[in-house]
């Protein structure tokens, strides 16, 4: 970059101006450009100039992961196995109800463990980084889920990273339905004054239905990004945003955006993860018969996505 | 000077993690390096670290392209503008830099995405600006850019 003098000359000054033109006018074209472009670029940058920077983080946000105190995660251990425990009955009664009715066996649904990246940029509010890709079976739209539920998607898979947004992100929305499944509306974010009291707003509930306090919302499946059952949040409050029969709701989401640091993510069916940092190393969350699932561990090492039914 | 900032901006807030925490260094460096070039090369130089900022951006692409490349540009132009070098004319000079690249980036991120005018340029701007401003003195008082006053 050539040091400022001072041209006195015309000509310099009307090529200066010309030059300064013209990058505002890039400037306004990147702005307006379509989203996918934008995404290109935006990606090109983060796979290059940018690169050093993620991997630093990545590295970092992996070592605290890896400091966590161990009686925290002794205790969700703990947590878990008792789940996976009082979950074997219902899990032979299925088995066997499915068979008295003929019907196959439910696909598992696959799940690629992954760490948080916050970029802690201007703009980047809304979204973060993961540090699993298209390798690992991760594409657009694959939805994120923390412990207490879902956090947001996917909204680009490159081959060992992807970026995500999370329910704040003023284009978050996801079917949703009371646990029970009798009532169905969608949620979608609704940024405050202070990011940090963002809150989800619950719409398309019919006027003949009202909601407590305290009910629990989970994604419906309808839209085909989530698959039914991920918990959303709880009901705080009827909102006055009315539109016509319809009543809406805030919630309180389960899972806060700032907490996340691991979490994880539903991949396509068919890849196998080689991650060594699967869910309950590498058996499925709610086990088959004790005697099935005793027989596959001992005959198979323990390398594939954690699964959960 | 310039490749420092742009590397302690990104390894504060994108190694790191800080995010508002750390200062923006970026329009420190944008401001700083504005003043020894032509209009022209103020204005390149604003779009390309402009663009690096959009790198994580999804809520608005484009926006920190947009208000820094003119942000860069107006530095440039305040060499031929305003003569000399006082801690009140760096100050001011540092501290309206970042606040109108605020401003600019609040314009264009559109008004689907911008939190209220009175939050974002109010209250969070003008605490941004004047931090930005205390570590952009700091900054030309230690590194000697040739801006005499603050040494």
């Amino acid at each position: 970059m050539p040091i400022y003098t001072s041209d006195a000359s015309g000509s310099g000054k009307a090529r200066s101006g010309l030059k300064a033109f013209g990058f505002v006018l890039l400037s306004v074209i990147v702005l307006y450009i379509p989203d996918p472009s934008q995404d290109q670029v935006a990606s090109l940058l983060r796979g290059s100039l940018l690169r050093p920077f993620v991997l630093t983080q990545e590295s970092l946000v992996r070592r605290r992961i890896h400091a966590e105190d161990t009686e925290v995660l002794q205790r969700r251990l703990d947590s878990l196995a008792a789940v996976i425990v009082n979950s074997n009955t219902l899990s032979e009664e299925n088995t066997r109800l499915r068979s008295l009715l003929d019907l196959s066996e439910r696909n598992p649904a696959l799940y690629a463990p992954a760490s948080v990246i916050r970029p802690g940029t201007p703009g980047s509010e809304s979204m973060f980084m993961l540090d699993v890709g298209m390798r690992d079976g991760v594409s657009k739209d694959s939805p994120v889920i923390m412990g207490g539920g879902l956090l947001g998607k996917v909204r680009e898979a490159q081959s060992t990273n992807s970026t995500a947004m999370d329910w704040t992100h003023p284009q978050f929305w996801a079917g949703a339905m009371t646990e029970d499944g009798v009532i169905y509306g969608f949620v979608e974010a609704s940024p405050s004054r202070l990011r940090e009291a963002d809150r989800l707003l619950l719409n398309g509930i019919p006027f003949h239905q009202e909601l407590e306090p305290g009910v629990a919302l989970v994604t419906s499946g309808s839209g085909g990004v989530y698959p039914r059952g991920i918990p959303i949040g709880e009901v705080i409050e009827e909102s006055d945003a009315r539109e016509g029969w319809s009543r809406s709701y805030w919630l309180r989401p389960f899972v806060s955006p700032g907490e996340a640091t691991h979490v994880q993510v539903l991949v396509s069916s068919g890849v196998e993860f080689t991650g060594a940092n699967s869910w309950l190393e590498g058996r499925p969350v709610v086990p088959s018969p004790a005697r099935e699932s005793d027989e596959a561990a001992e005959d198979s090492p323990s390398t594939e996505v954690g699964t959960l039914r | 000077m310039v490749g420092f900032l742009i590397l302690l901006h990104f390894g504060l807030h994108l190694s790191l993690g800080l995010g508002e925490a750390a200062p923006d260094f970026l329009v420190v460096a944008l401001l700083i390096g504005a003043r020894e070039v032509d209009i022209g090369w103020g204005a390149g130089l604003g779009f390309f670290l402009g663009i690096l900022d959009d790198a994580f951006s999804v809520l608005a692409f484009g926006a920190n392209a947009f208000a820094m490349t003119l942000v860069g540009m107006g530095g440039a132009r305040t060499r031929e503008l305003f003569v000399g070098d006082s801690l009140l004319f760096l100050t001011s000079y540092l501290v309206v830099g970042k606040w109108m690249r605020d401003l600019l980036h609040w314009v264009a991120a559109g008004e689907g995405l911008r939190e209220s005018f009175v939050d974002t340029m109010l209250i969070q701007a003008p605490i941004s600006a004047a931090y930005a401003g205390l570590v952009g003195l700091v900054v030309i008082s230690i590194s000697g850019l040739g801006w005499e006053t603050v040494r």
